[in-house]
């Protein structure tokens, strides 16, 4: 999933949704959404969202691109797959919902890059690929910090009481971050794997 | 008789879910499982990886694990976790089912010297605890009935949906009355309450980065609890452990409520009934809400 999706060129424009059926893993399925709204109906976060997935999918029908990519419904979603069990039609909808956050963020939309969910999975993203396991005080500290300085800060001491809790537990612990040995072994398939996932224009299959 | 099986315990297991992993493997030694760690194991993305990381690569983490598992034994790979699951589980399916993701993400593996034929079967722990090991078997094992403690089985998302009722899953349970974890509490000599929000979402990873989003989702959990005269909630999964006991102080702040409901793992609860060492076994000192009347029984 790189190349970039077509922009719509008159206001219903069939290019967009063609792209999404084509390259979204689970796209395929969209094309049988008959929009009945158990997705949403079903959703513990539909009311905050700027329009829940039923809507949202009748957009990419539409051609709507830019209103899609740029909704907070991406950002919303806690994957909690009620839509993906009770969907009459076997629409996959949180993986679409996944991937389209993927297309989002590499598309530069701002409401993307900027959201927690981005900034957060950077912070993971680092942690994971680096050390091969998250370390959940690097994936937090960076993910604070990412918002800039005073704002980490601030985050920081509201969640040192939690933090403190945590070492208590032994749930949280002082020592080096853990790794793994296979380290460099990992970063060698996770390349080759960035790699597939540029050369085709699909390749967004998963999670 | 021990069964043996390959073991991911996820990145939690060395962190804020320390207390499932050594709960589970209490109970996996007196149910007769033995657990072998996939060797080197890796994270597996989580619910948040590929938005940065991507699509294969985010497969492919789970990849390297499969491939480790594989080259350990042909036992099914279990794991304790709702997302480790969800994420392995994934890539195996998409590995067996879609020749172009078994290509790529051999291709991948093969940069590194690795293959994997997709050959194994990734597993729920609460799901081979109901198919492979039984109820049965469980209440037979039960030394300390947890008498009068009454507990809300909280099942949370991942843990059933979207997979409890799928052949490659296990079809062990439903996805919006599961009974298993009621099962687990009943057996253990536990009351389980009629638990509306049992399969509610608490906002998982969501919850974690902008708790503004899922605040509310929690209170109604505990809300819930709290109108059942609850001792306890019960959960199979370590995110919802983790979420639903930290973030009780700032839901108290929020909404003015005086929640102080202990939250524990059916794998504790099993561990005492086992007659487990509170600590040693059911690792309740790792909760930040302790559960005395846990403990009391274990005594
Ligand atoms: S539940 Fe399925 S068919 Fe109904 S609106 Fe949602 S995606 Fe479409
Ligand atoms: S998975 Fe996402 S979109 Fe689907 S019901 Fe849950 S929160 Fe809503």
């Amino acid at each position: 999933m790189t190349t970039t999706s077509p922009q719509a060129t008159r206001k219903y424009d069939l290019g967009f949704a063609r792209w999404v059926y084509e390259n979204v893993d689970g796209g395929d399925r969209l094309a049988l959404c008959m929009q009945c709204g158990t997705c949403s109906g079903s959703c513990p976060v539909g009311t905050q969202m700027d329009y829940g997935p039923r809507k949202l999918f009748m957009m990419i029908r539409a051609g709507m691109k830019d209103a899609v990519l740029s909704s907070n419904t991406l950002w919303n979603c806690v994957s909690c797959y009620n839509c993906v069990v009770r969907c009459p039609r076997q629409v996959p909808v949180t993986y679409i919902l996944h991937d389209l956050a993927v297309v989002a963020v590499r598309e530069g939309y701002k409401e993307a890059v900027e959201s927690d969910n981005a900034r957060f999975s950077a912070a993971f993203n680092f942690s994971a690929e680096r050390y091969g396991r998250t370390d959940e005080r690097i994936v937090t500290g960076k993910f604070y910090f990412s918002e800039g300085l005073s704002a980490g800060f601030k985050k920081g001491m509201d969640n040192m009481k939690i933090a403190w809790n945590m070492v208590k537990t032994k749930r949280m612990p002082l020592g080096l971050p853990h790794k793994i040995k296979g380290k460099g072994e990992l970063k060698t398939i996770l390349d080759k794997a960035r790699e597939i996932e540029e050369r085709h224009k699909g390749g967004g299959k998963g999670n | 008789m021990t069964t043996k099986m390959t073991y991911y315990p996820g990145c939690s297991s060395e962190a804020s879910g320390a207390h499932l992993d050594k709960s589970l493997q209490s109970i996996a030694r007196t149910l007769g499982i033995e657990l072998e760690p996939i060797e080197d194991w890796n994270c597996c993305g989580a619910s948040v990886n590929h938005i940065k990381g991507g699509h294969a690569p985010t497969t492919a983490m789970s990849a390297r694990n499969l491939a480790q598992a594989k080259a350990q034994g042909n036992q099914d790979v279990v794991t304790p976790c709702a997302a480790c699951f969800l994420n392995t589980h994934y890539a195996n399916e998409a590995m067996r089912e879609d020749k172009q993701v078994y290509e790529e993400m051999n291709e991948a593996l093969g940069a590194a010297g690795r293959s994997y034929d997709a050959s194994l079967n990734v597993r729920h722990i609460c799901e081979v605890l109901i198919n492979d090991v039984g109820l049965d078997k469980i209440r037979e094992s039960v030394k300390k009935p947890l008498k009068g403690l009454k507990v809300a089985g909280w099942v949370g998302c991942q843990t059933v949906r979207p997979h409890a009722a799928t052949e490659r899953g296990g079809n062990f349970d439903e996805y919006d009355n599961p009974r298993f974890l009621d099962d687990f509490i009943e057996a253990a000599g536990a009351e389980a309450v009629d638990f509306k929000a049992r399969t509610n979402c608490c906002g998982g990873s969501v919850a974690v980065m902008s708790p503004d989003k899922t605040i509310h989702l929690m209170r109604d959990i505990l809300q819930e609890a709290q109108e059942r005269g609850v001792d306890c909630i019960a959960t199979p999964c370590p995110l919802c452990q983790t979420n639903l006991e930290m973030y009780q102080g700032a839901i108290n702040d929020k909404y003015g409520t005086h929640f102080d409901i202990p939250v524990v793992f059916y794998s504790q609860l099993l561990a005492v009934a086992f007659g487990g060492d509170p600590d040693g076994d059911a690792a309740l000192n790792q909760n930040i809400i302790k559960a005395p009347k846990i403990a009391q029984v274990a005594k």
